[in-house]
């Protein structure tokens, strides 16, 4: 395959101020069961080449899942014709910030090839693990299991040549309470699907699902009894799973520079970021900093380089409270008289690298978690992302959790449901005075992050420990 | 799959592969064609040609599912092997997995030969017409403009065979300046029904008028919802409300309300392929043909959508709403949403509007409580305050958390004009709608 994509890059390299070509290649297994039964066992293989040029100062991108070589010099020329047409439009020549060349391989580093573990194994877990939550009002259960193995050659015109494999693994189970016109959920390791890292099979048996099955069922079942949420203004303490979203939604998206820039704004929308922000914004309390960091290890947003082939960074977004940073492709960066810092990526070979999420972290405080509680007389603790929102500035969000604890006099109480809370960006986050210490701090795996039309999907990771956040807007939802 | 000879002969040698197996499959090849504007120029511009085969393999109730992108045999033969070995191995599912039989077919997609024809040039031609209009307002334009040619294979081992081929144009832009901003959105089968000039007053109009914000507090209102606004609502509830797997399970409203009349009796939602606004498909992922199914009808609630597995399991009929094999954990969604429109014009619903607000878009709407179909998200792209029946002020930004129940028991007028929208899985048909009570919780600064 790289001879064939030498070739096409060869033809046209004279053509293009720029070349790009990506070879794709994924293998997939996802494996479902609810109330203790194999619901569906699916496999899946996809491959194909995206070609991408920037010629006569525009962009043009094709992509074919038929890889013979005439075919592959069509979609060549076909990229080259769509360039033609983007020009049409050029106000100015779209310029890419300098890299270096790469000529490199990496590879996650597993202990378990999950597609070398039995089958049997796989759907035994889940069937256990999905049986032994039907207890009292949990009368559905659900348990999912996914593995994906990507196979990428990435080759420039500027000399790089990349080859990586990246294996990512995460699973999950839910259990749904069910009674009196209405039903509660409770999910393990986290909501939407479980966690997910760039791991192999040990990341599964890590998590431990078959151990924590019955806690997370007795859980709803409180949850079905336990009286509405609380409305009002009080202190509350966010555990990591939740966290994990606060940060992908209100930091994460608004620091994607193409947002900040109006590329995004007639779907997913803009930022309150703007340019004139940076290095001169408060963006939280003095608790708060924040990274993008793609080396951190079993981060689901963890590789060895971009797909620009720019090599994986760590890079400050937010230090101490004030915002320093952007995630940046090549030709945004360019704009700002920057350097990418290696955060375009692509979905798969049909898809063009956009600016998106690595694993955006909230680095660790030094507070015990007895401490961040201690210090509340009256509020909640809340956890487990049930419904998220959040307008197109990225400034006034809502989000619901699947539980909330009673916090008084620096105890956890009782369980509330319908748990909401609300509120303004860089408000909320000045409001943050305490995060928990590096012992309680882990990345999370989101692998459902959506943007960009065609829609792009990310798996995205987010290192987070559970942090205090005072005078919030709280309720429930109806 | 150049036509459907070639489709016969996919199925043919899947079947050559699988003689001792029941089977399903569903083909489909996509060619599809982006461009994308910001700034008010080009910055996306992309094309993708692609194939998809999933295979069913169903082995006395025990199934599994490969799904590849290239049909070489090697390919082939290899992923099928894996699919049977894990068939053998599997536990039984819980109910008899019977295959579809044989259907016949009434319904086309809808097909336009100039659409599956039109090029990166012919796109980007009516980008920079829309362009240099809105540049002369000294507004900035940006958005999406999709053409594209979707061909679609359902079969089996017992005889379904269903294979259709349709087009798509897929166009959406917002115009900004500063805060004043507006949206538009076309969907149709056909680039002839594309009117350039059409959207650009369109999106000039209400951007002019959207300056000047103002705040207003939370509270509950009256709203008219424009048809993009009323889509968006009627999506959110169809996965929340109308899925039947939720609805035998208990996790939907309508599990304990079918059969009672809860909404006024001008609201009626359907799925329907049938609609004269709606691109329809003609069959469902596992190959029953697709058929009008009432929701809710003269305000009464009649049930929901339900597709092959859930109806299997639970011994109900389904309705020609199955979702592929990925998708099927989460049951059923209605494929063509349609509510029915009024009797009222838009200049009348405003007219008769004392005091109330008008809402252009949504964004970021999300289910908040399933059992009450409790909405939450934003408005954006254009607010406006309605007092003695004039639009009378552009306002800013309001969060929501309301209850779509809540919302259309109090809807008390619906516009004749209804418009095509994108939906979850076909476009959505949608009215204007007028209700007396929408939620707003909380404001924004912009």
């Amino acid at each position: 395959m790289k001879e064939i994509l030498k070739d096409i890059l060869g033809y046209l390299d004279t053509k293009v101020n720029y070349a790009d070509l990506r070879f794709v290649q994924t293998e997939e297994e996802c494996i479902q069961a609810e109330n203790g039964i194999l619901s569906s066992y699916n496999i899946s293989t996809n491959r194909g080449v995206g070609i991408r040029v920037l010629a006569n100062g525009a962009w043009g991108f094709a992509s074919s899942n038929n890889l013979d070589k005439t075919s592959l010099f069509e979609t060549a020329n076909k990229a080259l014709d769509i360039a033609q047409a983007s020009a049409l439009t050029k106000k100015e020549e779209i310029k890419l910030a300098s890299e270096d060349k790469y000529i490199a391989n990496f590879v996650t580093p597993i202990a378990k090839d999950p597609f070398q573990i039995s089958p049997l194994e796989k759907i035994e877990l889940l069937a256990k693990a999905t049986k032994v939550m039907l207890k009292d009002k949990v009368k559905k259960s659900e348990g999912s299991l996914n593995f994906y193995k990507t196979h990428k050659i990435f080759l420039s015109n500027e000399g790089s040549e990349i080859e990586q494999t990246i294996f990512e693994s995460g699973g999950g189970i839910t259990a749904y309470a069910i009674g009196e016109g209405d039903f509660q959920k409770r999910s393990y390791p986290s909501s939407f699907g479980g966690d997910y890292s760039t791991s192999g099979y040990e990341f599964i048996e890590e998590m431990k699902l078959l151990e924590n099955a019955e806690r997370v069922a007795e859980e709803a079942n409180h949850l079905l009894v336990a009286p509405s949420s609380p409305a009002g203004i009080m202190d509350i303490v966010l555990g990591g799973s939740q966290l994990a979203l606060q940060v992908h939604e209100s930091c994460g998206h608004p620091v994607e520079l193409d947002r900040v820039l109006g590329k995004e704004i007639s779907y997913a929308g803009g930022s309150f970021l703007s340019l004139d922000k940076l290095n001169n914004f408060t963006y939280g309390s003095p608790e708060v900093t924040i990274m993008a960091d793609a080396t951190v290890s079993g981060g689901l947003g963890t590789f060895g380089y971009d797909d620009e082939g720019v090599p994986a960074t760590k890079t400050y977004l937010v230090n101490k409270g004030k915002f320093v940073g952007y995630l940046m492709s090549r030709e945004d960066a360019f704009k700002l008289g920057l350097k990418s810092n290696g955060t375009a990526r692509a979905e798969n070979w049909n898809r063009i690298p956009l600016v998106r999420m690595t694993n955006i972290n909230l680095l660790p405080g030094n507070l015990e978690l007895d401490e961040l509680i201690g210090d509340i007389m009256e509020g909640l603790y809340l956890d487990y992302n049930k419904s998220w929102s959040i307008d197109d500035k990225r400034l006034n969000f809502q989000f619901g959790t699947e539980v909330a604890r009673e916090i008084n006099n620096g105890k956890l109480g009782r369980f509330y449901k319908n748990a909401i809370y609300q509120g303004i960006t860089p408000d909320f986050w000045y409001s943050c005075d305490g995060i928990t210490q590096k012992k309680y701090w882990k990345v999370w795996g989101v692998p459902n992050c959506g943007k960009g039309q065609p829609s792009q999907v990310m798996r995205v990771g987010h290192g987070t420990s559970p942090a205090r956040f005072r005078k919030v807007k709280v309720g429930a939802s109806k | 799959m150049r036509d459907i000879n070639s489709g016969k002969e996919l199925v043919g040698e899947i079947s050559s592969f699988l003689k001792n197996y029941d089977f399903e499959i569903i083909a489909t090849e996509n060619k599809s064609e982006l461009t994308r504007f910001a700034k008010s120029y080009i910055h996306q511009n992309v094309a993708e040609t692609n194939f998809d085969l999933i295979v069913k393999v169903i082995n006395e109730d025990r199934i599994s599912v490969v799904e590849m992108n290239s049909i070489d045999n090697l390919t082939v033969l290899k992923n099928i092997e894996k699919a049977i070995e894990i068939a053998k191995i599997s536990p039984k599912l819980d109910y008899h997995y019977r295959l579809v039989p044989p259907q016949t077919y009434k319904l086309k997609c809808k097909f336009s030969q100039k659409t599956a024809q039109f090029t990166p040039l012919g796109r980007a031609q009516l980008i920079s017409q829309l362009i240099k209009e809105i540049n002369q307002s000294k507004y900035d334009a940006a958005g999406a403009f999709t053409t594209e040619v979707n061909t679609l294979l359902v079969a089996n081992s017992k005889g379904v065979f269903a294979f259709d081929r349709g087009t798509k144009v897929d166009f959406n832009c917002v115009v900004a300046k500063d805060n004043s901003t507006a949206y538009a959105s076309f969907i149709d089968s056909d680039i002839n029904n594309f009117n350039i000039n059409k959207i650009t007053d369109e999106l000039l109009e209400t951007a002019l008028k959207n300056v000047g914000q103002i705040e207003i507090d939370p509270g509950v209102y009256t709203v008219i919802l424009s048809p993009e606004a009323v889509a968006n609502i009627l999506d959110c509830t169809g996965y929340t409300a109308f899925n039947g797997k939720l609805i035998v399970e208990g996790k939907s409203f309508i599990s304990a309300n079918r059969r009672k009349k809860i909404f006024p009796e001008i609201i009626t939602i359907l799925d329907n392929p049938l609609d004269e606004f709606t691109m329809p498909m003609p069959f469902d992922f596992v190959g029953y043909p697709r058929k009008k199914i009432y929701l809710i009808k003269d305000g009464v609630i009649v049930d929901g959508v339900y597709d092959h597995l859930t109806a299997l399991k639970y011994n109900l009929k389904c309705t020609a709403n199955t979702l592929p094999p990925e998708s099927a954990s989460m049951g059923a969604l209605p494929f063509n949403l349609v509510m029915k429109e009024g009797d009222n014009s838009f200049e009348e619903m405003i007219s008769r509007t004392k005091k109330g607000i008008y809402i252009s878009r949504l964004h970021y709407v999300n289910v908040l409580n399933p059992m009450s179909v409790q909405l939450t998200g934003m408005t954006r792209d254009g607010t406006f305050l309605i007092e003695d029946g004039k639009m009378i002020r552009a306002i800013k930004n309001m969060r929501f958390n309301t209850s779509v129940i809540d919302m259309l028991k109090a809807v008390d007028m619906i516009s004749k004009e209804r418009q095509t929208k994108s939906g979850l899985v076909g476009p959505t048909v949608a009215p204007y709608l007028r209700t007396n009570n929408f939620t707003f919780s909380s404001k924004t600064n912009f």
